[in-house]
């Protein structure tokens, strides 16, 4: 069965007139161009008279006669090796964090991912420097005191610890950059009228560590999730609340979905705010694209 | 581009309810049913997602033990909080990071009761004349680091103490027999020698 999209392509082409002389040209890039700056006379190639310039037995660069040279007296630093493809994660720490909850800067009745931190306009960061979100740093462990639903982008054993440790849940989620575009600033997303993307599934380097369940990882194990909370209270010496009648618990288990980035806005619906609604697509390609990884 | 969706215009209302929703239980709002391909329920389609629940198996205090596995229940460790020693300017001399833990050796249900006079006699020094047993930490600046620090001594002291020398092997046995025999034989060689030149410095009987 032919898709609608595989159909409308057909239906174009069998519209379309016959291939003939008189209905195509040639792609810009084959029009000959006539060769500029070539030799007349191409005796001595450009090599000028004798010497070690015509017989091509010239020193390599950098070449000092046999002395060591000035590249090899300082050893070799890659400070800059692979620097546009390193991921950066621009810290918050845990007392900024309680700064904000404390002064109602963020709603602690809501899980708070990237989106409210950077809504408080106290946090920003930038793609176009390989900013790839929100890295919770340990500082401010000890005065750490709320319950929250917590979720960032990169985070630490302590950092966990301290949070679980006040009752709350902590994921780490990782962003592809249209989606931290889409992330950072919703209000102007929303108004370009562009369909909500899917996030895309981690690089391989960073696959492991979202998948453990140690680090609380997006795509970890629930089961392995609870048998590290309890391991990790055992370790830093807090006992665990049982939450079993709280009624923050639901909010507290509240999950994105791996392709999902806004809570209650799934990929692929565009939000419409001038007319206050959402128009959501009905074709089964496109369900199809929104609702698997690849 | 976008015949293909459709414009729900009645939508509007239902975001006036949703609003309505959110001041009464944003939880609910919040939650959408949406599931991808690789949800956590398609790729764990075993495991139960609610990780927040008590597993009943790990906390077992009515068992009686006969080995220490590792769990210290902490609400019936004393846990407190104090000044730390040593440099670091005005963070050290105002913050409480040093963590001290003291619990009742003898009455500890957690401890196998064989451990408790082995543990007694490694760490005499850490009891008092209560009988409280103390641990203490001030190795960083930050009191739960310090606090997992007095956890781990803890723990490490009475893994220490529950440590058995281990039993001899079949093998261990056959050898110690046949070294004890070797020197039982030459103790014999020796005696009957001696026996032989004592005998030899008498005169012979005829």
């Amino acid at each position: 069965m032919a898709s609608k999209v595989t159909e409308q392509a057909l239906n174009l082409i069998k519209a379309m007139p016959r291939v003939a002389l008189n209905n195509i040209k040639p792609l810009p890039y084959t029009a000959f161009k006539k060769k500029v700056n070539r030799q007349g006379n191409r005796k001595k190639k450009g090599r000028g008279d004798k010497g070690q310039g015509a017989r091509g037995t010239w020193d390599p660069l950098g070449y000092e006669g046999g002395q060591h040279p000035l590249i090899d007296t300082s050893p070799r630093e890659r400070y800059y090796a692979q620097y546009a493809v390193r991921r950066q994660y621009p810290p918050v720490s845990l007392l900024e964090l309680q700064r904000l909850i404390d002064l109602n800067r963020v709603d602690v009745s809501r899980p708070i991912d990237i989106t409210s931190i950077c809504n408080t306009g106290l946090y920003s960061f930038h793609i176009s420097k390989n900013h790839f979100g929100v890295n919770l740093t340990d500082e401010g462990c000890d005065q750490f005191a709320a319950k929250i639903n917590l979720e960032v982008q990169w985070t630490s054993e302590l950092v966990i610890a301290a949070i679980e440790k006040n009752g709350g849940t902590i994921t780490t989620r990782y962003y592809d950059p249209p989606c931290l575009a889409a992330l950072y600033d919703p209000l102007t997303f929303f108004k370009k009228g562009q369909p909500i993307p899917k996030c895309k599934v981690p690089p391989q380097d960073t696959l492991a560590y979202y998948s453990d369940p140690n680090f609380r990882g997006y795509l970890a194990d629930p089961e392995k999730v609870l048998e590290a909370r309890e391991k990790l209270a055992q370790k830093y010496g807090y006992k665990l609340p049982d939450l079993k009648d709280d009624p923050v618990k639901e909010m507290l288990l509240m999950r994105k979905d791996p392709l999902q980035i806004f809570y209650g806005l799934e990929p692929g619906w565009v939000v419409n705010l001038t007319e206050k609604c959402i128009l959501k697509p009905k074709d089964e390609d496109y369900l199809r694209y929104y609702h698997t990884a690849y | 581009m976008f015949r293909t969706y459709s414009v729900l215009r009645n939508l509007s209302r239902q975001c006036n309810r949703r609003l309505l929703m959110q001041r009464e239980n944003p939880a609910s709002s919040v939650a959408c049913g949406y599931k991808s391909h690789v949800s956590i329920d398609q790729l764990y389609p075993s495991s139960n997602p609610d990780f927040l629940r008590k597993k009943t198996e790990f906390q077992n205090e009515e068992q009686t033990l006969e080995k220490f596995e590792g769990f210290i229940p902490v609400d019936q460790l004393e846990i407190s909080a104090s000044r730390s020693s040593g440099p670091g300017g005005q963070h050290v001399n105002k913050v409480n990071s040093k963590v001290e833990m003291r619990f009742h050796l003898q009455t500890a249900s957690w401890i196998p009761d064989w451990i408790k006079p082995r543990l007694l006699q490694q760490e005499h020094g850490r009891v008092t004349k209560d009988g409280f047993f103390v641990v203490r930490s001030d190795m960083t600046r930050k009191q739960m680091l310090n606090q997992a620090d007095c956890l781990n001594k803890l723990r490490n002291m009475i893994y220490k103490a529950s440590e058995l020398p281990p039993e001899p092997t079949d093998e261990e046995i056959q050898l110690k027999q046949k070294r004890m025999a070797k020197a039982k034989a030459g103790v014999l060689r020796e005696k009957r020698n001696r026996s032989l030149i004592k005998q030899n410095r008498t005169s012979p009987e005829f």
